[in-house]
């Protein structure tokens, strides 16, 4: 492949992510909406996913062509293994990315469920308006 | 002020990226998978899988994605449990559903969607996949259903909850019977082995079958793929049966406690 069609998609890439880090996190902190928190909060974990696979795919050597870390020749002789183990990305930050893409999958079902549940016991998913249901319901404040 | 930030933070690890960010050393451990995990050379450490990231995730870190099964059971069961009045009743509307068209195409589209996903499975020592993967595309299906022809008429012909569960169980308990089942076997026969393990090593001989018509079935990654696909497909579908339920159903969680939290 072309060194600087490479070059240039993994610049994409890493300006990507830093544009996704920054708009993931301004969303966790600003919308008061529950359900675009947990939205932004997916697409910060789906951002670190990213970043972690990039770094397994370092150009070790410059022109050299990469491959997926899967062997596709079932008798291998030495000269294939050698090969292979050249060519291919770093399998361990894909194996550790499966990993976490797996929590943050049994956390966002969970973050799911819990707003379901709130919104079923106040009616909104606001959290402003969460917070002012809660202190007249459970304080007495009127405000 | 925050495009200087992004634009400079961009600078240093594209640098980096092509440059000294993960250290040479690194590769040292990559190499070491990527040289092992199919080689018929090293027959004590290989782990008879074309494909290193599943090898790595069943095999050489199995105990990590056991307990990453683990976290994924318990996120369920905490979901579970917030809903746990209404989990177990069938659905009081009686949705009429979609279209015929709609019904028909959806009939048959889930057939080829679950074909799709057990294949993903079976075939995770060979190709891209893995059960985790096959049970995120079969979880398609039973929600393409719920939504096509209505919770009810699923849960009138037998997708109840208990069901669900059994089979998430079942799967589950497959896991821990697949990673003891060499231990068992090298014990009756009077003979020593790892928990986990795979492949022989050179302390013990006892492996599961590396070929399958020789074709490599990677021994233990096999069934901890199935097992996998079995109990992601079963997880998501009992919470797609909660999050499509009925506002009446759901209600039903909150009679009684309307004051406070």
């Amino acid at each position: 492949m072309d060194i600087e069609l490479v070059r240039f998609m993994f610049l994409l890439t890493v300006v990507s992510f830093y544009v996704n880090l920054a708009l993931s996190i301004y969303g966790v902190i600003a919308k008061p909406n529950l359900v675009k928190k947990i939205i932004a909060l997916t697409i910060l974990q789906d951002s670190a996913s990213i970043f972690a696979v990039l770094v397994g795919y370092k150009l070790w050597r410059p022109g050299l062509t990469l491959q997926p870390p899967v062997l596709t020749d079932l008798t291998p002789t030495s000269e294939t293994l050698k090969e292979f183990v050249l060519r291919s990305v770093d399998p361990l930050p894909q194996a550790l990315v499966l990993t976490a893409i797996v929590i943050g999958l049994a956390v966002t079902v969970f973050l799911t469920t819990i707003t379901l549940h709130i919104q079923k016991h106040f009616g909104t998913v606001n959290v402003d308006v969460i917070g002012r249901l809660k202190r007249e319901e459970v304080y007495e404040e009127v405000i | 002020m925050i495009l200087i930030l992004v634009l400079s933070l961009t600078y240093l690890t594209y640098l980096g990226g092509l440059g000294e960010l993960p250290p040479n050393d690194v590769r040292l451990i990559a190499k070491n998978y990527l040289n092992l995990t199919y080689n018929p050379y090293v027959k004590s450490l290989w782990a008879s899988s074309p494909e290193a990231v599943t090898a790595i995730v069943w095999d050489y870190r199995g105990l990590d994605t056991l307990f990453e099964t683990v976290v994924f059971y318990g996120a369920v069961l905490a979901a579970i449990t917030l809903f746990r009045k209404v989990a177990k009743e069938k659905d009081m509307l009686q949705s009429k559903g979609m279209s015929v068209v709609v019904k028909r195409a959806t009939a048959i589209v889930t057939v080829a969607m679950l074909t799709v996903a057990f294949s993903t499975a079976l075939h995770g020592h060979l190709t891209p996949g893995g059960g985790f993967q096959a049970g995120a595309i079969g979880a398609v299906a039973p929600l393409v259903m719920i939504v096509v022809f209505g919770k009810r008429y699923l849960e009138d012909r037998g997708l109840s909850y208990g069901r669900l569960l059994s089979l998430r169980n079942l799967a589950l308990t497959g896991i821990g019977v697949t990673s003891i089942a060499l231990f068992t076997y090298a014990l009756i026969q009077g003979g020593f082995s790892f928990i986990f393990q795979n492949q022989g090593k050179s302390l013990s001989p006892y492996s599961f079958p590396s070929y399958t018509l020789d074709v490599p079935s990677g021994g233990i990654l096999l069934f901890f793929n199935v097992f996998e696909f079995l109990a992601v497909l079963a997880g998501f579908t009992l919470v797609f049966l909660i999050l499509l339920g009925s506002d009446e159903l759901l209600s039903k969680e909150f009679e009684g406690g309307e004051n406070g939290y």
